[in-house]
């Protein structure tokens, strides 16, 4: 896949990160992935269509959307209530918007639908593109020092 | 008493966030979930701004401005949208409806306090 496709994802990822959570997050190694499956535990998915047409996922294991919640809207939770899944929708929707920005800049112009959330392990989704779907990690750190993983996962033609 | 600003947003997260910049500041808040509930919820106290997302069940942002701007009580209450929407068109139906601003989300609490400062004085 033309970078000129990944890039717009990292950029609106660490963006989002940056602005909204002042927090820095570092891209890891992305992974290949052929089987349509959630990274973590809570899961957005935003589909794109428009010049091109593709999947984002946004997904976090429960520590890492507890984090994230906690520092978006000031609240704790020990769980992934629903108010931890609808602030993991809408950094999926700011992600999602950002990174349509970041395609308008070069050139494609994507629209997006309404995002949804899923919750739970190894959920299998179908992305409306083919396999294969490239996973994009981003490490930030956490309260005591220790590290969790946003993923960013799409598929996109 | 401080002035009382309405937040709109189907994302109980986002209404949160901006609840808690904005009592942070000394303005009162109101939240309405969608267009519809912003519009039964104006005719409560005085509102002296509108900060409206614009994709939204019910009613969404655009109807929000054309119903806020048909009330004459209303007519010239100041109106941001605040939305990942960052297509001029869609900027451009937002101003033809009557919108005052517009904030693309990711936002920082001191951009969204810098817009309203500019707005209300």
């Amino acid at each position: 896949m033309d970078v000129k496709y990944i890039n717009p994802f990292i950029a609106a990822a660490q963006t989002v990160f940056k602005s909204m959570l002042a927090i820095d997050a570092k891209m890891g190694k992305p992974i290949i992935k052929n089987k349509g499956v959630a990274s973590g535990d809570v899961t957005g998915i935003m589909g794109l269509v428009g010049d091109r047409k593709g999947t984002l996922c946004i997904s976090f294991h429960e520590r890492g959307a507890l984090f994230v919640f906690k520092t978006l809207v000031g609240d704790e939770c020990d769980k992934l209530c629903p108010e931890v899944v609808d602030a993991i929708g809408e950094l999926t929707n700011i992600i999602s918007g950002q990174a349509r920005k970041e395609f308008e800049q070069a050139g494609v112009n994507l629209s997006a639908a309404i995002p949804m959330v899923v919750v739970g392990k190894n959920t299998e989704m179908n992305f409306i593109t083919a396999i294969p779907i490239i996973s994009l990690p981003f490490s930030f750190s956490v309260n005591n020092g220790d590290h969790e993983t946003m993923y960013l996962d799409f598929s996109f033609e | 008493m401080g002035k009382c600003i309405m937040t709109v947003d189907d994302s109980a997260s986002v209404r949160q966030m901006v609840s808690f910049t904005l009592k942070g500041a000394g303005y009162e808040v109101v939240e309405a979930c969608d267009g519809s509930d912003a519009l039964t919820k104006l005719s409560g106290k005085p509102i002296n701004m509108i900060i409206t997302d614009l994709n939204m069940p019910n009613l969404d942002g655009i109807g929000l401005i054309r119903g806020v701007r048909g009330n004459a009580s209303y007519k010239f209450i100041p109106i941001i949208m605040l939305t990942t929407e960052s297509q001029d068109s869609k900027k451009q139906e937002g101003k033809s409806a009557g919108a005052t601003g517009w904030i693309v989300k990711p936002f920082k609490p001191e951009q969204l306090l810098a817009v309203i400062k500019r707005v209300l004085g």
